[in-house]
């Protein structure tokens, strides 16, 4: 056991000590908002763009189409048919169209275009349908409030059928924010972790550490290691956001906490982690080099990814199959069970073998994990082939 | 005895057996040498002695103050790998006192050692400075420091000379000695026959995994080093040849012959042999160095024991 400690304490302070390491520290939150943010100031950037379009109102419609379209789209009353083209060239505007007894009959009506979008178009017709409904239906001699009355949409309301299934946006979003933070720590360590295998190998260093511990504590060591890293690095990002995240939302961090099953959020957080290691920094010891990897070890490099693939039906299903499959399923449910717990109500049965189910599964790939390291972490210049791999995991421990 | 003792020690890779049952003992305060050609199997045994592989069957056993353990206990061990480096990152001194801290060693004292030692080896100015900024043979002092700072009662030297310059092999070589007389257990692997044959007590040799020879260096020039003799003649063209004390004759160019004498044949009864009316101009005797033996070996010239015998006629050939 001191043996591990001693490892874990060196793997810790080399990473401490390292540049790299401590840039990291700083650009990852900063690639992270930059990620979220610039899709938002996209947006707004896109949003002003103004709309004008010449109307020939015959009908006297106008005040009432512009009251039913955004705000960015404004009409102008123009009524010479002749000069009414020229004009939009001109002016630079959008378009033109032209509001007759044609309109109401047929319902047909041409939007002749200079520029043309396909957020002003859809806003252009839903607003031109209300406005030739109101027509027909007044022609028809039924009041102005009977025919709001037949138009209006219907008001739905989601109601839960128990308190509790009631979704709490706190408790979504704390969760949401849980799942991004495990998410992060599994793929940070773990690739850190293969490098921190990869480089004990490049730098010849694995005979001379193995003449003072066993593989399994080397390997046990590093793994305690970079989960302390890995810990101290959320600590810092949680310690650098949540004062700016205070500032924009104002929530207390108490309430927060509450709103979410700490002790679920740390056991899949924990198991998430160990699966993983173990999975990379086996992966570690078969490799020579990151550039070099195979195929195969590729894929395995990706598998955390997996979660993302299930991110977007749970959201908008978290109890549909896929969700409850996702939430089981060990190498996506440190994930996607953290983020059903936000959105919905897990059955007791679905967390209890989605936990076990992640436990064994992180203690057998530990076993494989510490045959391939004893193995590989001997093996210079050269990857290892899969044949290669299976025989290291037949051959018996002493 | 004092010292580490292996037994019958074993180990198959998928159907060829890379160790075949080896057995030496390594007294304490003794030099060991261990030699083979390549893939002799020579890692895998110190591998299997140093416990990062188990063997299939056979077993290691170290004694230490009259203490017997199975296998060689972790603080006592040293290694010097023939695959060795350093974290390229880290700086020279906290790399040493993390080595020594997994033997053990409390920080002061290693620190206290580390710089005792950088100075002797000229690289006290380097104790806080990165690896990168290290020169190979740098590299490789620092690296023969971090297996002895802890003291260690068994060091395990694979290749420790290779890529040193001259005035570094004496210095390795009295370190290696001064480490012996202190009283470790010393292994050592190496390709350079001079070296090991000014250093090592006992030799091992094996080849495919296999014993051939081991014992006192002295004694086994004694029983394989067959006596040779060189002549420089004037007069027969045809080399002379005493079939019953001469194992194989060679013309090593012009009227100069090499004759290798048969096991137990003294020169002095094969000079004695010569015929009176030769004209000797030049005549030596000598005994194959470890090198020629060693070389005999790698060339195939090797049927367990008595390779000698059998083979020599061959393998000069």
């Amino acid at each position: 056991m001191k043996g591990i400690w001693k490892i874990a304490r060196w793997e810790l302070m080399r990473n401490l000590t390292n540049k790299q390491f401590i840039i990291g520290l700083f650009i990852t939150p900063l690639i992270m908002a930059l990620f979220a943010g610039v899709p938002l100031l996209l947006d707004k950037l896109n949003h002003p763009a103004l709309s004008t379009y010449y109307v020939m109102d015959e009908l006297g419609v106008l005040p009432g189409l512009q009251s039913i379209v955004p705000e960015n789209i404004t009409f102008q009353a123009f009524d010479d048919p002749e000069s009414i083209a020229e004009t939009v060239k001109e002016t630079k505007s959008s378009g033109y169209l032209i509001l007759d007894q044609n309109f109401v009959n047929t319902g047909q009506i041409d939007v002749i275009y200079n520029d043309r979008s396909m957020e002003t178009m859809t806003a252009l017709r839903g607003a031109l349908t209300a406005v030739l409904q109101q027509l027909r239906l007044s022609s028809s001699q039924i009041s102005p409030e009977q025919v709001a009355f037949v138009t209006a949409p219907a008001q739905v309301r989601e109601v839960a059928i128990e308190e509790e299934l009631e979704p709490q946006t706190m408790h979504m979003i704390v969760s949401s924010v849980f799942t991004i933070l495990v998410f992060f720590l599994i793929f940070t360590s773990g690739t850190m972790l293969m490098q921190s295998a990869l480089q004990e190998k490049r730098d010849r260093m694995a005979e001379v550490v193995l003449s003072s511990v066993t593989p399994r504590q080397l390997m046990q060591g590093k793994i305690l290691g970079h989960f302390f890293l890995g810990l101290i690095q959320l600590g810092f990002w949680i310690a650098l956001g949540l004062p700016i995240a205070r500032y924009l939302w104002d929530f207390s961090v108490l309430e927060a906490l509450q709103a979410v099953q700490l002790p679920t959020i740390l056991f899949f957080g924990l198991g998430g982690y160990l699966l993983f290691s173990a999975l990379f920094i086996g992966l570690g010891a078969t490799m020579e080099d990151l550039q070099s990897a195979s195929n195969s070890q590729g894929l395995v490099i990706m598998l955390p990814m997996l979660a993302f693939l299930f991110l977007g039906p749970t959201f908008s299903n978290p109890d549909g199959t896929v969700a409850v499959f996702a939430s089981i399923f060990p190498f996506t449910s440190p994930v996607i069970m953290m983020l059903r717990g936000g959105l919905t109500r897990v059955p007791l049965w679905q967390t209890l073998s989605s936990g076990t189910l992640l436990l064994i599964t992180a203690l057998v790939l530990m076993q494989l994990a510490a045959k391939l390291f004893r193995v590989g972490m001997l093996m210079y210049g050269k990857n290892a082939s899969f044949k290669e791999v299976v025989k290291w995991l037949r051959y018996k421990e002493n | 005895m004092d010292g580490l003792q292996v037994r019958g020690i074993r180990k198959v890779y998928g159907s060829a057996a890379v160790v075949d049952n080896v057995s030496f003992e390594a007294p304490q305060g003794r030099i060991l040498g261990v030699l083979g050609p390549n893939g002799a199997g020579k890692t895998t045994i110190i591998r299997m002695i140093m416990g990062i592989t188990a063997p299939d069957q056979g077993e290691v056993f170290f004694t230490n103050g009259g203490v017997k353990t199975n296998g060689v206990p972790f603080s006592t061990i040293g290694y010097l790998p023939e695959e060795r480096g350093l974290y390229k990152e880290a700086k020279v001194m906290s790399i040493l006192l993390f080595l020594a801290g997994l033997k053990d060693i409390p920080k002061t004292v290693a620190k206290e050692r580390a710089l005792a030692q950088l100075r002797k080896f000229g690289l006290e100015d380097y104790a806080y400075k990165k690896v990168e900024q290290l020169s190979k043979g740098m590299a490789q002092k620092v690296q023969f420091i971090a297996a002895v700072l802890h003291e260690p009662k068994f060091v395990v030297l694979d290749e420790p000379f290779s890529g040193l310059d001259p005035v570094s092999q004496d210095l390795f070589k009295a370190e290696i000695r001064a480490l012996a007389n202190s009283g470790a257990t010393v292994l050592l692997s190496s390709h350079q026959m001079n070296m090991v044959e000014a250093l090592c007590d006992e030799i091992f040799l094996i080849h495919k995994g296999k014993k051939v020879v081991s014992g006192n260096l002295e004694d086994i020039k004694e029983r394989f080093g067959n006596f040779r003799v060189d002549l420089l003649t004037r007069a027969p063209q045809e080399p002379f040849l005493n079939t019953q004390m001469v194992a194989q004759a060679e013309q090593l160019g012009g009227e100069r012959f090499r004759y290798t004498l048969k096991d137990g044949v003294q020169p002095l009864e094969f000079v004695q042999a010569l015929p009176s009316n030769l004209e000797i101009r030049e005549l030596s005797v000598s005994r194959p160095s470890l090198h020629d033996i060693f070389v005999n070996i790698a060339q195939g010239g090797v049927s367990d024991e008595g390779y000698m015998e059998n083979s020599t006629l061959g393998a000069y050939a």
